[in-house]
């Protein structure tokens, strides 16, 4: 185990230096005049009001100045008030005679008593711990400075997800700050192969992200392609952990999410078990995970949670759904304006005599209600919430009602529309939902302009474009095409936990696939079932 | 790069939008027809009869209100082929004739019996929106444009009404026959067998039937009627069979369902109804002297529903009694019914085929004179065994305790 | 060549779906009568020796695509006009397809769509799988595959479900001879769809696996083979001789006629999905074959840049082809079979192996010491 560390150790440490290289050369000091290091932190922080600088005089004869700095709101107040500035007014090693040159260690040593302390004699590093909740002690007439691990300040508490909600599972989600979420994942995963690689990115806003993985699990190949690809990033901002998934995606030319993003702490720990790599990101309870297929869009935690027979029929379900939310509209088109043979005559009639005084073609029809669809929809995700319950009304009202009673839309196609409607709701990942309903929108118009072929074409394109997706490398539609049987049990069915043998082939770790030993499946106790038994006594529990 | 896949994409879209949506028809852009009838005119040229569906009177009924209103529209048109009818009845009316949801067609008497049907249909076989299953009926005794024409009660569109209908008669009574476009044409082409179609017919005041009135009473004026079986030879109308010619007929032909059997016990006429619940007619031809000969067997099973007579069904010599009665009788029909159909010269049974299956060789040489000279001659051997499974919820008739009684 | 590996399984899907390509939708040995199965089952036979031939070839170059070997073989200048005659042959066939394909659209359900239109919008879409390149053609046809044997499975459900399959129509099993029926299937069905295999040889290379290439070809053309047959017997067990006969698509009729619950009716759509996997995958194997031997053999360095002009010029093909569907099925009928598949699927493949044998016995028998000194070497150290 520890040979881990060490490589890992050693590995930052080759990245540190290859950063450093890259880095301008030219590094500033920090001055040895406390003054003139004041002048310096007023100056590149424009003399911000939140910028507290406070100054201390320790030791007697000769007084030595000592500077406290740090950010308002960032800090956590009682260990600034409590562990520093007290300590250092109280402290009886501080009254005494302290020789200049060594304050610095008489406070690191003897006073501060906090946690993490440590010197910097850059201004660039010191700024980065500055501000991002350090406090930092300077002392007169030495050229280092002290910085203090005070990081704390107001966050958001630990809550329940908003998105990939479950009935059975913990309830924790994510939060905004990557050492609370990293945390949590420890907490989960008590192993020390849960190994996490941090940097900062954003040339202005110097984001954390951090990619944790399970050593021996995960591939390498995919680790240092994720390390690669998050290298190349030259952004001023990470503001969303969405600015890097659209920076390291495979192929920018898709409608699809070729990277899955989660709020639950038990999805990602299910997803570096497989061998997945998950990306944290400062400031966003949103964490991505590469590389993500098809199928894992249409899976919930909740799946593993279920016994397997109930999380494979509601993984059907959701295939299901998922494609009355491409096609629905689409179908409809067709079947009504150039495939009217298929119906069967009674329905027929029926849909004829509702169309009878609508004035608009079938396809402008679907259109017009999808896109007012869409603008219901959108319109009550932005509105205040107070304005959610006239929002329903009003579109029921105007849609549901009085555009059937007009006769301008038929009740047909309200039903449609209702039901594909349903249906992108039902579909467990928002970003596959996003996609179908893009998509959706390309079928209905290849419905609308030649029907089923349009619609064929439009499907065998859309197999194609799935099929020539990558993520990471790994093949999106995998393990479907290319097709692995042990990795099938996986995708829209769900095998029973105790038949979970191997990882996916594709995405762990090739000498590590195994997951669980022999014989797990559970048995019925001896005494019981239709054998004959040597035992003349049963267990005692015959009825 | 990017320059070229915008001119392409611009033209795509310019190709698909300009031209339009060819083969695009809005629902309310289409008349849906659902049945064609056709006569013949004393001129001798087809006379078509369009059924098309007012889907708003209809729709309207099936949600309760409606019916005022009549729930077809009727369009006639004169022509020397059926295209040509379908051409100049779109003279009448405002919208496209769609004929996918055509589920009948009728033929008048006299165009099957004068001018046969083998000149009709290509023009229905050939087009890919006319369905293949469409059921083919012929109107004895009236014109074909009266059954179109005709109005219904319950079932709104009149297509639908003989449709049901002959399908009920044929599973309670066979006495009728359903039979679809692809199965007539395909008895037409083949060399060993004839096409049955089911004749239909409007029973009482044939000047009411389109009229709204009609399906106002309980008791409607014009109501449509199935009425026997047509035969065919040469694709020509040569003969009806009705009653238990028409039973003997799908008895051989393996097609009754349930169908109920009356048999005369003791001088009281029809006294025993039994339903039978399952059958199986097997046909089997066999070589003997280089002739050959039909083997045909059949086996029933089914209930006895009505005893009007003093049987002791409580016993088993009773129901083999009954037994030994029903299969003497349905031997019967089936033998009247062959040697109809041979006086006929009409293969209805497809006797043909099965030689032509079992014993090609034989069917080579005899295939041309089939129909007038081997069919006619052919020999059949019918053996029914009839076997009564349940009497229903009683065993012994009332009617035996009364005749104690009487004693 | 593309750097690219398909695996064993994707070839046998590919090779399945290939053959069932456009084959499922004619009368396949539709002179065959009721014994129109056991033609395509002995045609199956004699595609399998056809295999045998093309598999021998590509065992004396595993490592290069038809295009390629031919030039080895016959040596730069004749093996190039060779080469350049069997992409010309490939982009026939693959008009060919398209042509059967749009026509047959048009007849079903578009009557008044313009024939340029279809095969334009088709055309389209194989030009963008084609870019993709192999792996992905393989991986799509997994999937289609999947999806081909749904509807398969679904549609002889339904068939047995309706009540239509009369066993009786598939009597006199032989109503033409033995004789005829060998002459028929190696003179017609032979050629197509089995012998098309023969384009296979500018896709063996890709395979991670070719020691397995023997089962797989063989496999792959027996469940072909066995599909085939056993729809064409459905087809006549349903609709009798005389009516598969006389339409342009048994199948088609087939699936209009099926009739369940009152309900599934009219599933000509199921027929026109099934049309177009079969013929998407056709015309996709044909056109990248096309595309990958003009860059082989005009050393074009982005083969995917040459999708658009040859994907132009098969569309251009394929509506100039014939004037009429009759026209266009009696070339395919008549003239095809004897003047272009017989001496490209049997007589140059065969000449060239005979040519392959006799170079290589020379060259072997070199390759054969050279084995042995380095394996001497080998064991020396």
């Amino acid at each position: 185990m520890v040979s881990f560390f060490k490589q890992k150790r050693q590995m930052k440490q080759r990245d540190a230096k290859k950063e450093d290289q890259g880095q301008s050369k030219t590094v500033d000091y920090i001055e040895s005049s406390l003054s003139a290091n004041m002048e310096i932190v007023k100056q590149k922080t424009g003399d911000s009001p939140d910028i507290i600088i406070r100054t201390l005089k320790i030791s007697q004869d000769p007084e030595i100045k000592t500077t406290i700095v740090y950010v308002q709101g960032l800090i956590d107040n009682p260990s600034v008030t409590d562990f520093l500035i007290e300590s250092i007014m109280k402290n009886p090693h501080l009254s005494e005679k302290i020789l200049p040159q060594k304050a610095l260690e008489v406070i690191t040593e003897d006073v501060v008593s906090l946690g993490g302390v440590a010197t910097v004699n850059d201004w660039e590093k010191l700024f980065l711990s500055l501000l991002s909740g350090d406090s930092i002690i300077f002392v007169d007439g030495i050229n280092t400075a002290l910085v203090a691990s005070t990081k704390g300040g107001e966050r958001r508490s630990i809550q329940e997800p908003s998105t990939h909600l479950t009935v059975r599972g913990s309830r924790e989600g994510f939060t905004e700050s990557n050492v609370t979420n990293i945390a949590m994942l420890r907490r989960i995963i008590n192993s020390p192969d849960l190994w996490i690689e941090s940097m900062k990115i954003g040339t202005v806003t110097k984001t954390d992200v951090s990619i944790m993985y399970i050593n021996g699990i995960v591939k390498k190949e995919i680790v240092e392609e994720v390390k690669k690809r998050l290298k190349r990033i030259n952004i001023d901002s990470i503001l969303e952990s969405g600015y890097i998934e659209q920076l390291i995606e495979d192929q920018v030319m898709t409608p699809f999410p070729t990277l899955n993003h989660t709020e639950r702490p038990d999805m990602v720990a299910g997803n570096l078990l497989e061998g997945r790599v998950a990306i944290f990101v400062n400031g966003t309870p949103f964490v991505l995970v590469a590389p993500a297929l098809f199928v894992q869009f249409f899976q919930s935690v909740e799946d593993y949670y279920n016994r397997f027979d109930i999380a494979t029929a509601t993984r059907f379900l959701r295939i299901i759904v998922f494609i009355i939310s491409v096609v629905g509209p689409a179908l409809y088109v067709a079947a009504t304006t150039f495939h009217q043979e298929m119906i069967p005559t009674k329905l027929l009639v029926i849909v004829a005599a509702q169309r009878e005084t609508v004035p608009l073609p079938a396809v402008i029809e679907a259109l017009l209600m999808e896109i007012t669809f869409e603008i219901l929809r959108e319109a009550s995700l932005r509105m205040p919430k107070a304005v959610g319950s006239t929002m329903s009304i009003v579109g029921a009202l105007v849609i549901g009602q009085a555009a059937v009673q007009a006769g301008i839309v038929s009740p047909a196609m309200v039903i449609i529309v209702s039901i594909t409607a349903i249906a992108s709701f039902a579909t467990p990942s928002y970003s596959i939902a996003i996609s179908a309903r893009l998509v959706r929108f390309a079928f209905i118009l290849c419905a609308g302009i030649i029907g089923f072929y349009g619609m064929i074409l439009a499907f065998i394109i859309l197999i194609v474009h799935l099929c020539s997706l990558r993520s990471f490398g790994v093949p999106y539609m995998s393990p479907l095409a290319p097709l692995n049987t042990q990795g099938l049990g996986d995708t829209f069915f769900r095998r029973p936990m105790w038949a979970f043998k191997e990882r996916p082939k594709l995405i762990s770790s090739k000498n590590n696939l195994k997951r669980e030993g022999e014989n797990q499946r559970p048995l019925p106790p001896e005494s019981r079932g239709m054998k004959t038994s040597t035992e003349r006594k049963g267990d005692g529990n015959e009825s | 790069m990017n320059r070229k896949r915008l001119v392409l994409l611009l033209m795509l879209m310019g190709t698909t939008f300009t031209s339009g949506c060819w083969d695009k028809t809005e629902l309310n852009e289409m008349a849906i027809v659902s049945a064609v009838g056709i006569d013949k005119n004393e001129a001798g040229r087809l006379v078509g009869t369009f059924q098309i569906i007012n889907p708003v009177n209809v729709a309207g009924s099936l949600q309760g209100g409606g019916g005022t209103n009549p729930s077809i529209s009727i369009y006639r048109a004169t022509g020397d082929n059926v295209l040509e009818l379908d051409s100049n009845a779109s003279t009448k009316i405002s919208r496209d004739m769609y004929f996918a949801h055509a589920n009948l067609v009728v033929i008048g008497e006299d165009v099957a019996k004068e001018m046969g049907i083998n000149s009709i249909f290509d023009a229905f076989e050939r087009s890919p929106e006319f369905r293949a299953t469409t059921r083919i009926v012929i109107a004895r005794g009236v014109k074909a444009k009266d059954l179109v024409e005709t109005l219904t009660a319950i079932d709104k569109v009149s297509a639908e009404k003989v449709i049901k209908t002959i399908e009920s008669t044929e599973k309670q009574q066979g006495g009728s026959i359903t039979i679809n476009l692809q199965e007539v044409i395909k008895n037409l082409v083949s060399s060993g067998k004839e096409p049955l179609i089911s004749g239909f017919t409007v029973r009482g005041n044939t000047n009411k039937e389109s009229k709204i009135e009609n399906t106002q009473t309980s008791n409607m004026a014009a109501n449509p009627n199935a009425v026997g079986i047509g035969v065919f030879k040469d694709g020509k109308l040569i003969d009806w069979l009705d009653g238990n010619q028409a039973k003997g007929t799908m008895w051989v032909l393996d097609r009754i369902v349930n169908t109920n059997v009356n048999i005369d016990w003791e001088g009281k006429k029809d006294a025993v109804t039994y339903q039978v619940l399952r059958q199986k007619t097997n046909v089997k031809p066999k070589m003997k002297n280089g002739k050959p000969k039909m083997y045909i067997t059949v086996r029933a099973e089914g209930d006895i529903r009505e005893v009007n007579a003093p049987i002791d069904l409580a016993s088993p010599h009773g129901s083999i009694d009954i037994e030994k009665k029903l299969a003497k009788d349905i031997k019967k029909d089936m033998e009247d019914a062959i040697k109809l159909a041979q006086k006929n010269k009409s293969d209805i049974f497809g006797f043909g085929e099965l030689i032509h299956e079992t014993h090609p060789a034989y069917w080579k040489k005899h295939e041309k004179d089939w129909d007038d000279v081997t069919f006619p001659k052919l020999e059949a051997e019918v053996q029914v065994e009839v076997f009564i499974r349940r009497t229903g919820i009683r065993n012994k008739p009332y009617l035996l305790d009364i005749k104690k009684g009487d004693q | 060549m593309e750097k690219a590996k398909i695996s064993g399984y994707q070839l046998f899907v590919l090779i399945f779906l290939f053959e069932m390509g456009s084959a499922l939708l004619v009368p396949l040995a539709g002179e065959g009568k009721q014994g129109a199965w056991l033609v395509i089952l002995i045609a199956m036979i004699g595609g399998i020796l056809l295999f045998f031939v093309y598999y021998a070839l590509f065992q004396y170059y595993p490592n290069q695509i038809l295009t390629e070997f031919v030039r080895s073989i016959l040596g730069n200048f004749l093996g190039r006009i060779v080469a350049f005659l069997y992409i010309l042959y490939f982009m026939y066939l693959a008009a060919r397809v398209l042509r059967d394909f749009g026509e047959t659209l048009l007849t079903v359900a578009y009557p008044h769509v313009p024939l340029f239109f279809a095969n334009a919008a088709f055309i389209l879409v194989v030009i963008y799988t084609v870019r993709k390149g192999i792996e992905v053609l393989a991986r799509t046809s997994e999937l289609f595959f999947v999806l081909e044997n749904v509807l398969f499975l679904t549609f002889i459900l339904l068939t047995i479900v309706s009540g239509m399959i009369h066993l009786n129509n598939l009597k006199p099993v032989l109503e033409i001879n033995g004789v005829e029926m060998v002459k028929m299937a190696f003179s017609k069905t032979i050629f197509f769809p089995f012998g098309e295999l023969i384009v296979f040889l500018m896709i063996f290379p890709y395979l991670n696996e070719p020691q397995r290439l023997k089962k797989i070809g063989v496999g792959g053309l027996a469940l072909s083979g066995i599909f085939l047959s056993f729809t064409m017997a459905v087809n006549i067990a349903v609709l009798g001789v005389d009516l598969t006969l006389r339409s342009q698509y048994p199948l088609l009729t087939l699936i209009q006629s099926i009739e369940v619950a009152g309900f599934l009716e009219r599933l000509d759509v199921y027929f026109l999905l099934k049309l177009m996997i079969g013929g998407f995958i056709k015309i996709t194997v044909f056109t990248y074959v096309a595309v990958t031997g003009t860059a082989n053999v005009f050393n074009v360095k982005q083969p995917s840049r040459l999708a658009y002009p040859v994907g132009f010029v098969i569309l251009l093909v394929s509506i100039v082809i014939a004037s009429s569907y009759s026209e266009h099925i009696q070339e395919g009928l008549s003239a095809v079979p004897v003047y272009i598949h017989l001496p490209f699927q049997v007589i140059i493949p065969l000449l060239l192996l005979i040519i392959a044998y006799f170079k290589n016995r020379k060259k072997s028998n070199k390759h054969q010491q050279h084995k042995t000194e380095l394996k001497g070497g080998v064991e020396g150290k």
